[in-house]
Protein backbone atom coordinates (compact mmCIF):
# COMPACT_ATOMS: atom_id res chain seq x y z
CA UNK A 1 0.00 0.00 0.00
CA UNK A 2 1.34 3.42 -0.92
CA UNK A 3 1.56 6.14 1.68
CA UNK A 4 -0.15 9.45 0.96
CA UNK A 5 0.90 12.61 2.76
CA UNK A 6 -2.45 14.23 3.43
CA UNK A 7 -0.92 17.15 5.32
CA UNK A 8 1.33 17.98 2.38
CA UNK A 9 -1.61 17.63 -0.02
CA UNK A 10 -3.50 20.33 1.89
CA UNK A 11 -0.35 22.33 2.59
CA UNK A 12 -0.82 22.35 6.36
CA UNK A 13 1.41 21.39 9.27
CA UNK A 14 0.78 18.02 10.99
CA UNK A 15 -0.35 19.90 14.09
CA UNK A 16 -2.79 22.12 12.18
CA UNK A 17 -6.14 22.61 13.88
CA UNK A 18 -9.47 21.87 12.22
CA UNK A 19 -10.08 25.46 11.18
CA UNK A 20 -6.72 25.62 9.40
CA UNK A 21 -7.42 22.31 7.69
CA UNK A 22 -10.87 23.41 6.59
CA UNK A 23 -9.60 26.73 5.27
CA UNK A 24 -6.75 25.06 3.34
CA UNK A 25 -9.15 22.52 1.86
CA UNK A 26 -11.73 25.09 0.79
CA UNK A 27 -9.03 27.16 -0.89
CA UNK A 28 -7.82 24.17 -2.89
CA UNK A 29 -11.39 23.05 -3.63
CA UNK A 30 -12.25 26.52 -4.91
CA UNK A 31 -9.18 26.51 -7.18
CA UNK A 32 -9.60 23.01 -8.57
CA UNK A 33 -13.30 22.16 -8.47
CA UNK A 34 -14.42 20.83 -11.87
CA UNK A 35 -17.13 23.54 -12.01
CA UNK A 36 -14.55 26.28 -11.50
CA UNK A 37 -11.44 25.12 -13.33
CA UNK A 38 -11.00 23.48 -16.70
CA UNK A 39 -7.24 22.93 -16.21
CA UNK A 40 -6.40 19.34 -17.19
CA UNK A 41 -5.01 18.38 -13.78
CA UNK A 42 -7.64 20.27 -11.74
CA UNK A 43 -10.03 17.37 -11.19
CA UNK A 44 -7.25 15.06 -9.99
CA UNK A 45 -6.00 17.76 -7.60
CA UNK A 46 -9.54 18.32 -6.34
CA UNK A 47 -9.97 14.60 -5.66
CA UNK A 48 -6.63 14.41 -3.85
CA UNK A 49 -7.59 17.36 -1.65
CA UNK A 50 -11.06 15.91 -0.96
CA UNK A 51 -9.52 12.57 0.01
CA UNK A 52 -7.07 14.26 2.37
CA UNK A 53 -9.78 16.42 3.90
CA UNK A 54 -12.17 13.48 4.39
CA UNK A 55 -9.56 11.93 6.68
CA UNK A 56 -8.11 14.97 8.42
CA UNK A 57 -11.47 16.58 9.34
CA UNK A 58 -12.58 13.45 11.18
CA UNK A 59 -10.81 13.06 14.56
CA UNK A 60 -11.05 9.26 14.54
CA UNK A 61 -9.74 8.89 11.01
CA UNK A 62 -7.06 11.51 11.59
CA UNK A 63 -5.85 9.66 14.70
CA UNK A 64 -5.73 6.40 12.75
CA UNK A 65 -3.85 8.11 9.93
CA UNK A 66 -1.38 9.73 12.34
CA UNK A 67 -0.81 6.30 13.85
CA UNK A 68 0.81 5.29 10.56
CA UNK A 69 3.63 7.76 11.20
CA UNK A 70 5.15 9.96 8.51
CA UNK A 71 6.58 8.47 5.34
CA UNK A 72 7.61 9.98 2.04
CA UNK A 73 4.59 10.23 -0.27
CA UNK A 74 4.32 7.18 -2.50
CA UNK A 75 6.43 4.98 -0.23
CA UNK A 76 5.20 1.42 0.24
CA UNK A 77 4.13 0.70 3.80
CA UNK A 78 2.11 -1.85 5.77
CA UNK A 79 -0.80 -0.84 8.00
CA UNK A 80 -0.49 -1.78 11.67
CA UNK A 81 -1.13 -5.44 12.50
CA UNK A 82 -4.36 -4.66 14.42
CA UNK A 83 -5.84 -3.09 11.26
CA UNK A 84 -5.02 -6.28 9.42
CA UNK A 85 -6.75 -8.49 11.99
CA UNK A 86 -9.82 -6.26 12.19
CA UNK A 87 -10.13 -5.87 8.46
CA UNK A 88 -9.70 -9.59 7.87
CA UNK A 89 -12.98 -10.22 9.71
CA UNK A 90 -14.52 -8.92 6.50
CA UNK A 91 -12.84 -11.76 4.68
CA UNK A 92 -10.59 -9.50 2.66
CA UNK A 93 -6.98 -8.43 2.71
CA UNK A 94 -5.33 -5.10 2.04
CA UNK A 95 -4.20 -5.99 -1.44
CA UNK A 96 -7.25 -4.60 -3.20
CA UNK A 97 -7.58 -1.47 -1.09
CA UNK A 98 -5.76 1.80 -1.01
CA UNK A 99 -5.30 4.07 1.96
CA UNK A 100 -8.42 6.10 1.18
CA UNK A 101 -10.66 2.98 1.09
CA UNK A 102 -9.22 1.80 4.36
CA UNK A 103 -9.72 5.11 6.14
CA UNK A 104 -13.18 5.59 4.62
CA UNK A 105 -14.16 2.23 6.12
CA UNK A 106 -13.46 3.70 9.55
CA UNK A 107 -16.42 6.01 9.14
CA UNK A 108 -18.78 3.15 8.36
CA UNK A 109 -17.74 0.79 11.14
CA UNK A 110 -19.79 -0.08 14.19
CA UNK A 111 -17.89 -1.24 17.21
CA UNK A 112 -14.61 -1.33 15.38
CA UNK A 113 -12.96 0.18 12.37
CA UNK A 114 -13.80 -2.54 9.89
CA UNK A 115 -16.54 -4.62 11.44
CA UNK A 116 -20.12 -4.91 10.21
CA UNK A 117 -19.75 -2.15 7.74
CA UNK A 118 -22.91 -1.35 5.81
CA UNK A 119 -22.75 -2.19 2.11
CA UNK A 120 -22.08 0.81 -0.07
CA UNK A 121 -24.94 1.95 -2.33
CA UNK A 122 -24.22 1.85 -6.04
CA UNK A 123 -22.77 4.90 -7.70
CA UNK A 124 -25.02 7.34 -9.52
CA UNK A 125 -24.06 8.49 -12.99
CA UNK A 126 -24.81 11.98 -14.24
CA UNK A 127 -24.46 12.52 -17.93
CA UNK A 128 -25.48 14.91 -20.70
CA UNK A 129 -26.53 13.82 -24.16
CA UNK A 130 -27.12 15.91 -27.22
CA UNK A 131 -29.78 14.66 -29.63
CA UNK A 132 -31.25 16.06 -32.78
CA UNK A 133 -34.55 17.85 -32.77
CA UNK A 134 -36.05 15.14 -34.98
CA UNK A 135 -35.00 12.46 -32.49
CA UNK A 136 -36.45 14.43 -29.59
CA UNK A 137 -39.70 14.62 -31.53
CA UNK A 138 -39.90 10.96 -32.45
CA UNK A 139 -37.90 9.32 -29.66
CA UNK A 140 -34.61 7.55 -30.16
CA UNK A 141 -32.22 5.04 -28.74
CA UNK A 142 -28.75 5.96 -27.50
CA UNK A 143 -25.76 4.17 -26.04
CA UNK A 144 -24.47 5.45 -22.71
CA UNK A 145 -20.86 4.65 -21.85
CA UNK A 146 -20.60 4.05 -18.11
CA UNK A 147 -17.35 3.59 -16.23
CA UNK A 148 -17.48 2.10 -12.76
CA UNK A 149 -15.81 -0.43 -10.53
CA UNK A 150 -16.81 -3.22 -12.89
CA UNK A 151 -15.08 -1.46 -15.78
CA UNK A 152 -16.61 0.22 -18.78
CA UNK A 153 -20.01 -0.91 -19.99
CA UNK A 154 -22.47 0.26 -22.57
CA UNK A 155 -26.11 0.70 -21.71
CA UNK A 156 -28.59 1.19 -24.51
CA UNK A 157 -31.51 3.34 -23.45
CA UNK A 158 -34.58 4.63 -25.19
CA UNK A 159 -35.13 8.36 -25.06
CA UNK A 160 -38.88 8.83 -25.06
CA UNK A 161 -40.54 11.07 -27.63
CA UNK A 162 -41.29 14.52 -26.30
CA UNK A 163 -38.14 15.47 -24.42
CA UNK A 164 -37.29 19.16 -24.56
CA UNK A 165 -34.03 21.07 -24.35
CA UNK A 166 -32.69 20.80 -20.78
CA UNK A 167 -35.05 17.93 -19.87
CA UNK A 168 -33.81 15.91 -16.92
CA UNK A 169 -34.57 12.23 -16.60
CA UNK A 170 -33.77 9.62 -13.99
CA UNK A 171 -33.30 5.94 -14.68
CA UNK A 172 -33.61 4.08 -11.41
CA UNK A 173 -31.31 1.25 -10.50
CA UNK A 174 -29.30 1.29 -13.73
CA UNK A 175 -26.21 2.95 -12.25
CA UNK A 176 -23.42 1.24 -10.34
CA UNK A 177 -24.16 -2.02 -8.52
CA UNK A 178 -24.88 -1.75 -4.81
CA UNK A 179 -22.52 -3.49 -2.40
CA UNK A 180 -23.25 -7.02 -1.20
CA UNK A 181 -24.78 -7.25 2.25
CA UNK A 182 -22.70 -9.07 4.82
CA UNK A 183 -23.93 -11.69 7.30
CA UNK A 184 -27.17 -12.29 5.41
CA UNK A 185 -28.00 -8.58 5.34
CA UNK A 186 -29.64 -7.02 2.31
CA UNK A 187 -27.58 -5.72 -0.59
CA UNK A 188 -27.36 -1.98 -0.99
CA UNK A 189 -29.47 -0.36 -3.71
CA UNK A 190 -28.02 0.07 -7.17
CA UNK A 191 -27.23 3.59 -8.24
CA UNK A 192 -29.30 5.61 -10.71
CA UNK A 193 -28.59 7.34 -13.99
CA UNK A 194 -29.38 11.03 -14.29
CA UNK A 195 -29.57 12.22 -17.84
CA UNK A 196 -29.83 15.78 -19.07
CA UNK A 197 -30.94 16.25 -22.65
CA UNK A 198 -29.63 19.00 -24.88
CA UNK A 199 -31.11 19.55 -28.32
CA UNK A 200 -28.46 20.06 -30.97
CA UNK A 201 -28.72 23.30 -32.95
CA UNK A 202 -30.96 22.80 -35.98
CA UNK A 203 -30.24 24.55 -39.28
CA UNK A 204 -33.83 25.82 -39.55
CA UNK A 205 -35.75 25.52 -36.29
CA UNK A 206 -35.20 26.97 -32.84
CA UNK A 207 -37.04 25.60 -29.82
CA UNK A 208 -38.87 27.02 -26.85
CA UNK A 209 -40.20 24.05 -24.89
CA UNK A 210 -42.41 22.25 -27.43
CA UNK A 211 -42.79 25.18 -29.78
CA UNK A 212 -40.58 25.67 -32.82
CA UNK A 213 -39.55 28.96 -34.44
CA UNK A 214 -37.99 29.69 -37.81
CA UNK A 215 -37.26 32.83 -39.78
CA UNK A 216 -39.49 33.63 -42.72
CA UNK A 217 -38.04 36.21 -45.07
CA UNK A 218 -40.62 38.09 -47.12
CA UNK A 219 -40.31 40.52 -49.97
CA UNK A 220 -41.87 43.93 -49.29
CA UNK A 221 -44.72 43.15 -51.74
CA UNK A 222 -45.39 39.72 -50.16
CA UNK A 223 -45.68 41.44 -46.79
CA UNK A 224 -47.92 44.12 -48.27
CA UNK A 225 -50.17 42.00 -50.45
CA UNK A 226 -50.08 38.67 -48.62
CA UNK A 227 -48.86 35.37 -50.05
CA UNK A 228 -49.01 31.62 -49.80
CA UNK A 229 -45.56 30.26 -49.13
CA UNK A 230 -44.40 26.67 -48.84
CA UNK A 231 -42.49 26.18 -45.59
CA UNK A 232 -40.64 23.21 -44.13
CA UNK A 233 -41.99 21.48 -41.00
CA UNK A 234 -40.78 18.44 -39.08
CA UNK A 235 -43.16 16.46 -41.26
CA UNK A 236 -43.97 17.35 -44.87
CA UNK A 237 -43.79 20.93 -46.20
CA UNK A 238 -47.03 22.90 -45.83
CA UNK A 239 -48.51 26.05 -47.34
CA UNK A 240 -48.43 29.00 -44.97
CA UNK A 241 -50.82 31.85 -45.60
CA UNK A 242 -49.17 35.21 -45.05
CA UNK A 243 -51.91 37.78 -44.49
CA UNK A 244 -51.76 41.09 -46.31
CA UNK A 245 -50.06 43.93 -44.39
CA UNK A 246 -47.85 41.59 -42.36
CA UNK A 247 -45.33 43.52 -40.32
CA UNK A 248 -41.71 42.53 -39.67
CA UNK A 249 -41.36 40.60 -36.40
CA UNK A 250 -44.89 39.17 -36.59
CA UNK A 251 -45.18 35.50 -35.64
CA UNK A 252 -47.39 33.38 -37.85
CA UNK A 253 -48.55 30.22 -36.12
CA UNK A 254 -48.95 26.74 -37.57
CA UNK A 255 -50.88 25.00 -34.84
CA UNK A 256 -49.77 21.50 -33.83
CA UNK A 257 -46.63 21.46 -36.02
CA UNK A 258 -44.17 21.68 -33.12
CA UNK A 259 -42.61 18.96 -30.98
CA UNK A 260 -44.41 16.02 -29.41
CA UNK A 261 -45.70 16.71 -25.90
CA UNK A 262 -44.98 13.55 -23.96
CA UNK A 263 -47.43 14.25 -21.16
CA UNK A 264 -50.38 14.74 -23.51
CA UNK A 265 -50.96 11.84 -25.84
CA UNK A 266 -51.02 12.93 -29.48
CA UNK A 267 -50.47 16.53 -28.56
CA UNK A 268 -47.84 18.76 -30.13
CA UNK A 269 -46.48 22.23 -29.72
CA UNK A 270 -46.87 24.89 -32.40
CA UNK A 271 -44.61 26.07 -35.21
CA UNK A 272 -44.06 29.80 -35.59
CA UNK A 273 -42.73 31.64 -38.61
CA UNK A 274 -40.97 34.81 -37.44
CA UNK A 275 -41.37 37.30 -40.26
CA UNK A 276 -38.73 39.67 -41.45
CA UNK A 277 -38.99 41.76 -44.56
CA UNK A 278 -35.90 41.59 -46.71
CA UNK A 279 -34.53 43.83 -49.43
CA UNK A 280 -32.55 42.97 -52.53
CA UNK A 281 -28.88 43.96 -52.53
CA UNK A 282 -29.44 46.11 -55.64
CA UNK A 283 -32.44 47.43 -57.54
CA UNK A 284 -32.94 47.34 -61.27
CA UNK A 285 -33.87 50.64 -62.87
CA UNK A 286 -37.45 49.42 -63.29
CA UNK A 287 -37.71 48.39 -59.64
CA UNK A 288 -36.35 51.75 -58.59
CA UNK A 289 -38.88 53.46 -60.81
CA UNK A 290 -41.74 51.51 -59.18
CA UNK A 291 -40.50 52.31 -55.67
CA UNK A 292 -40.28 55.99 -56.61
CA UNK A 293 -43.81 55.83 -57.88
CA UNK A 294 -44.90 54.18 -54.63
CA UNK A 295 -43.15 56.81 -52.56
CA UNK A 296 -45.00 59.50 -54.44
CA UNK A 297 -48.46 58.00 -53.99
CA UNK A 298 -48.19 56.50 -50.49
CA UNK A 299 -49.11 58.48 -47.39
CA UNK A 300 -47.71 55.86 -45.04
CA UNK A 301 -45.30 57.18 -42.41
CA UNK A 302 -44.02 54.52 -40.01
CA UNK A 303 -42.50 57.22 -37.75
CA UNK A 304 -45.74 59.09 -37.28
CA UNK A 305 -47.14 58.79 -33.77
CA UNK A 306 -49.76 56.08 -33.59
CA UNK A 307 -53.17 56.69 -32.05
CA UNK B 1 -42.55 6.88 -33.17
CA UNK B 2 -40.90 5.13 -30.27
CA UNK B 3 -42.83 4.32 -27.17
CA UNK B 4 -42.01 6.22 -24.02
CA UNK B 5 -39.53 4.24 -21.95
CA UNK B 6 -41.56 3.19 -18.91
CA UNK B 7 -38.49 3.12 -16.72
CA UNK B 8 -37.74 6.84 -16.93
CA UNK B 9 -38.73 9.25 -14.25
CA UNK B 10 -39.25 12.74 -15.67
CA UNK B 11 -37.70 15.17 -13.25
CA UNK B 12 -40.29 17.87 -13.82
CA UNK B 13 -43.71 18.90 -12.60
CA UNK B 14 -45.44 15.77 -13.85
CA UNK B 15 -43.75 13.55 -11.23
CA UNK B 16 -43.64 13.67 -7.46
CA UNK B 17 -41.16 12.30 -4.98
CA UNK B 18 -41.47 11.44 -1.30
CA UNK B 19 -39.28 12.98 1.33
CA UNK B 20 -37.60 9.62 2.01
CA UNK B 21 -36.61 9.22 -1.63
CA UNK B 22 -35.63 12.85 -2.04
CA UNK B 23 -33.36 12.43 0.97
CA UNK B 24 -31.76 9.37 -0.58
CA UNK B 25 -31.15 10.87 -4.03
CA UNK B 26 -29.86 14.24 -2.76
CA UNK B 27 -27.64 13.02 0.05
CA UNK B 28 -29.47 15.20 2.58
CA UNK B 29 -31.18 13.73 5.64
CA UNK B 30 -34.93 14.09 6.18
CA UNK B 31 -34.19 16.42 9.11
CA UNK B 32 -32.05 18.58 6.81
CA UNK B 33 -34.82 18.67 4.20
CA UNK B 34 -37.27 19.80 6.90
CA UNK B 35 -34.80 22.54 7.83
CA UNK B 36 -34.62 23.62 4.19
CA UNK B 37 -38.43 23.80 4.19
CA UNK B 38 -38.22 25.94 7.33
CA UNK B 39 -35.78 28.28 5.57
CA UNK B 40 -38.20 28.56 2.65
CA UNK B 41 -35.68 27.00 0.28
CA UNK B 42 -37.80 23.92 -0.39
CA UNK B 43 -41.57 23.58 -0.56
CA UNK B 44 -43.69 20.44 -0.32
CA UNK B 45 -46.66 20.13 -2.64
CA UNK B 46 -49.20 20.68 0.09
CA UNK B 47 -49.81 20.49 3.76
CA UNK B 48 -50.57 18.86 6.03
CA UNK B 49 -51.71 15.86 3.97
CA UNK B 50 -48.80 15.99 1.50
CA UNK B 51 -46.22 17.68 3.67
CA UNK B 52 -43.69 15.04 2.73
CA UNK B 53 -44.38 14.92 -1.03
CA UNK B 54 -42.44 17.16 -3.38
CA UNK B 55 -42.39 17.94 -7.07
CA UNK B 56 -39.63 16.04 -8.88
CA UNK B 57 -38.34 19.42 -10.11
CA UNK B 58 -36.51 19.69 -6.78
CA UNK B 59 -34.29 16.70 -7.49
CA UNK B 60 -31.79 18.36 -9.83
CA UNK B 61 -31.10 21.57 -7.84
CA UNK B 62 -31.00 19.68 -4.55
CA UNK B 63 -28.59 17.10 -5.93
CA UNK B 64 -26.34 19.86 -7.25
CA UNK B 65 -26.51 21.81 -3.99
CA UNK B 66 -25.95 18.62 -1.99
CA UNK B 67 -22.88 17.80 -4.05
CA UNK B 68 -21.47 21.32 -3.67
CA UNK B 69 -22.10 21.06 0.06
CA UNK B 70 -20.04 17.89 0.17
CA UNK B 71 -17.33 19.25 -2.13
CA UNK B 72 -16.87 22.48 -0.15
CA UNK B 73 -18.00 21.29 3.29
CA UNK B 74 -20.74 23.93 3.39
CA UNK B 75 -23.24 24.57 6.17
CA UNK B 76 -26.88 23.72 5.53
CA UNK B 77 -27.89 27.37 5.36
CA UNK B 78 -25.47 27.82 2.45
CA UNK B 79 -27.26 24.92 0.75
CA UNK B 80 -30.55 26.77 1.23
CA UNK B 81 -29.08 29.85 -0.47
CA UNK B 82 -27.55 27.74 -3.25
CA UNK B 83 -30.82 26.01 -4.08
CA UNK B 84 -32.51 29.38 -4.58
CA UNK B 85 -29.75 30.66 -6.82
CA UNK B 86 -29.53 27.42 -8.84
CA UNK B 87 -33.26 27.56 -9.57
CA UNK B 88 -33.00 31.23 -10.46
CA UNK B 89 -30.10 30.60 -12.86
CA UNK B 90 -31.97 27.78 -14.57
CA UNK B 91 -35.12 29.88 -14.89
CA UNK B 92 -33.17 32.79 -16.40
CA UNK B 93 -31.30 30.48 -18.79
CA UNK B 94 -34.60 29.02 -19.95
CA UNK B 95 -36.11 32.47 -20.45
CA UNK B 96 -33.03 33.61 -22.35
CA UNK B 97 -33.22 30.58 -24.66
CA UNK B 98 -36.93 31.20 -25.24
CA UNK B 99 -36.29 34.86 -26.05
CA UNK B 100 -33.50 33.92 -28.47
CA UNK B 101 -35.71 31.34 -30.17
CA UNK B 102 -38.36 33.97 -30.81
CA UNK B 103 -36.02 36.63 -32.20
CA UNK B 104 -35.26 36.51 -35.92
CA UNK B 105 -31.69 35.39 -36.66
CA UNK B 106 -30.46 38.79 -37.81
CA UNK B 107 -31.56 40.38 -34.52
CA UNK B 108 -29.82 37.86 -32.25
CA UNK B 109 -26.43 38.51 -30.79
CA UNK B 110 -24.21 35.49 -30.56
Amino acid sequence: MKYKDYYATLGVAPDADLDQIKKAYRKLARQNHPDMSKAPEAEAKFKEAAEAYATLKDPEKRAAYDELGRHPAGEEFSPPPQWQSEHSTQGGGFDDLDLADLLAALGRGHGGPFRSRAPMPGRDFETHVSISLENAHRGTSIDLQLQDGQGERTLQVTIPAGVTDGQKLRLRGKGGKGGKGSGGGPDAANGDIYLQIALAAHPVFRTDHHDLYFDLALTPWEAALGAEIEVATLDAPVLLTVPALTRSGRKLRLRGRGLTIASELGSRGDLYAVVHIDMPATLTSREKELYLELSRVSTFNPRASKP
Amino acid sequence: MMQQGPEWTWLDTRETITMAELSQVCGLSAAELVELVDYGALAPLGEPREADVFSATWVAPLRTAGKLRQDFDLELFSVAMLVGYLIRIETLERELKAARAQLPAFARYQ
